[in-house]
């Protein structure tokens, strides 16, 4: 019996112990998401086929999201994974199984190390999301829950090595040397020079001017130009801001487009927000080009780590490029409308 | 039974002294949560203005010098607000807050006031960053599904202030700060 209440106040102050000294030390941070949505399509077809979210009438799954992060003075790592179909199959490429559903097994999302040199400047080498574009893979981090066609069209991850200097809190500049597109390791070895520079012109407005030329993954030598900005102009109004061109030198592909976010927030848990697309298939060796616009009206609320998304959306397809059906399922038409509701938990 | 007394004593205390560290902040005049201090000192004017911004510039990363004319000193600082305090967890937002200083005739007097909660979001490389540029001052009510977390907010922030005091006024004393341990002596085996 002494020898249980001894163990166990060892045990209580040992914890204790423990307990001080954890907020001297890093801990290992945690965190990750889970999304699942409805989706019904007004032409009773899986129409609008961006990256995610494709199906008719039908209770789906995204991804669950897992990523940990741990930093010893300089030094710090993530490295993250996500697993379902958002996660795998749907995000290019998957540990195993290449784009085949039933081989793959996951994806990884982030799997890099950090080193801060200074204040100033860091260096990172790893596989990381893509430094080019306004959305991401992970719901958690998109303010609509279906993705744009300039998301769809431009990387998803790079692996690599960067380096960004900070000048001050308003301008940095990221230089870096990558492997062609979602690949997890060089097929035509380093073949991309990227960079990124931030500008923060005044308090709540952010802009990203990124370029990227090497190798895409269209098997292209090419290079992208994006600028994705976002301005908080009152405390309720949030204007974001994406526009890319993709040229390839061998004239093999190519593509433009913008979009439009403009946000309004009713409170602090309920926002209404807008996208408005207009994108542009580049056509090859002078041959005829093709153009989509979207407009997707998306809500947020939230509760606590939960977000609710209900979004409408129509997309115009004038030049019959996405291959739209009407509900006979059999005739094409040029326009398309979907309904969706998505829960995206973040914890 | 005296081991089961010990026990007994052991939960109590920890259990008061982790409730003295969580006193809240009072509000000043305004309504605004504040955090303020006058100490008597026989620091020269100068010195402990020169120490003042000493302590801003060690703590560069924590708090930022706006202005610093005159006998009065603006900074800006942010403390990182923790989802959990165990092993597993993630930061979840920051609280921004001002940081006012000010030289009398033998004394000094500081305050921190201003503090806004701005929550965060995971970003595409898996950091978490601030998800808005828009802060919700803590003295705003919050709604009923995060009474608590706001509370814990709330708590946080006393307890960063009443240690970031305490700091302040240990570098203003100049205390001593004890020398780093002796070297390991070395054993030179070869010579008598």
């Amino acid at each position: 019996m002494k020898n249980n209440i001894a163990a166990l106040s060892l045990l209580l102050l040992s914890t204790a112990t423990v307990a001080v000294a954890q907020e001297k030390a890093s801990p290992l941070e945690i965190s990750g998401s889970v999304d699942t949505y409805y989706k019904y399509d007004f032409n009773k077809s899986g129409n609008i086929k961006t990256y995610f979210a494709n199906e008719q009438n039908s209770v789906s799954i995204g991804m669950i999201d897992l990523a940990l992060k741990k930093t010893t003075g300089k030094a710090s790592f993530v490295g993250e994974l996500s697993f379902g179909p958002r996660g795998q199959y749907q995000s290019i490429p998957d540990a195993a199984g290449g784009s085949d559903p039933v081989a793959n097994g996951f994806n990884i999302q982030n799997l890099y190390v950090n080193y801060a040199f200074t204040d100033k400047f860091t260096m990172t080498a790893g596989y990381m999301g893509t430094f080019v574009g306004y959305e991401v893979i992970s719901p958690a981090a998109n303010f609509n829950y279906s993705t744009s066609y300039l998301f769809g069209a431009g990387p998803f991850q790079n692996a690599g090595i960067k380096g960004t200097y900070s000048f001050s809190d308003k301008v940095s500049l990221m230089v870096g040397l990558f492997n062609e597109w979602n690949q997890y390791s060089a097929a035509r070895g380093v073949s991309s020079l990227g960079g990124q520079l931030m500008v923060s012109p005044v308090e709540g407005w952010t802009a990203y001017i990124n370029g990227l030329h090497g190798l895409d993954v269209y098997g292209s030598y090419s290079t992208l130009v994006d600028l994705t900005t976002a301005y908080q102009v009152t405390e309720k109004v949030k204007i974001g801001l994406n526009a890319a061109n993709l040229s390839a030198g061998d004239d093999n592909f190519g593509y433009s487009g913008v979009a439009l976010y403009p946000q309004y927030a009713f409170t602090p848990a309920a926002a209404l927000g807008l996208r408005a697309e207009y994108f542009n298939y580049k056509g090859i060796s002078g041959g005829p080009s093709a153009s989509v616009t979207s407009f997707t009206l998306s809500g947020n609320i939230k509760s606590g780590g939960l977000t609710f998304i209900p979004e409408v959306r129509f997309d115009n397809d004038k030049d019959f490029s996405q291959g739209f059906l009407k509900s006979d399922l059999t005739t094409l038409t040029k326009s398309a409308a979907q309904f969706s509701l998505a829960a995206v938990y973040s914890f | 039974m005296k081991y089961l007394s010990f026990l007994f004593l052991l939960v109590v205390f920890s259990k008061f002294s982790f409730a003295q560290e969580v006193a809240a902040l009072p509000k000043d005049e305004t309504g605004k949560y504040t955090y303020y201090e006058v100490v008597n000192s026989t620091v020269k004017e100068d010195s402990l203005k020169a120490r003042v911004l000493n302590f801003l510039t060690k703590n560069k990363k924590e708090i930022k010098l706006k202005s610093g004319d005159g006998k009065v000193i603006l900074a800006t600082g942010k403390l990182i607000i923790q989802k959990s305090l165990t092993v597993i967890s993630h930061p979840s937002g920051e609280i921004n807050y001002q940081f006012n200083f000010e030289i009398g005739n033998g004394k000094y007097r500081f305050w921190l006031t201003n503090f806004e909660f701005i929550p965060y979001q995971k970003d595409r490389y898996g950091n978490f960053v601030p998800s808005t540029t828009v802060a919700t001052p803590l003295e705003k009510e919050p709604k009923k599904s995060i009474t608590e977390q706001w509370e814990d907010y709330k708590l946080q922030a006393s307890k960063y202030a009443a240690d970031f005091a305490k700091r302040l006024k240990d570098q203003l004393v100049n205390k001593v700060i004890l020398p780093p341990p002796p070297s390991e002596k070395k054993v030179i085996s070869k010579t008598w």
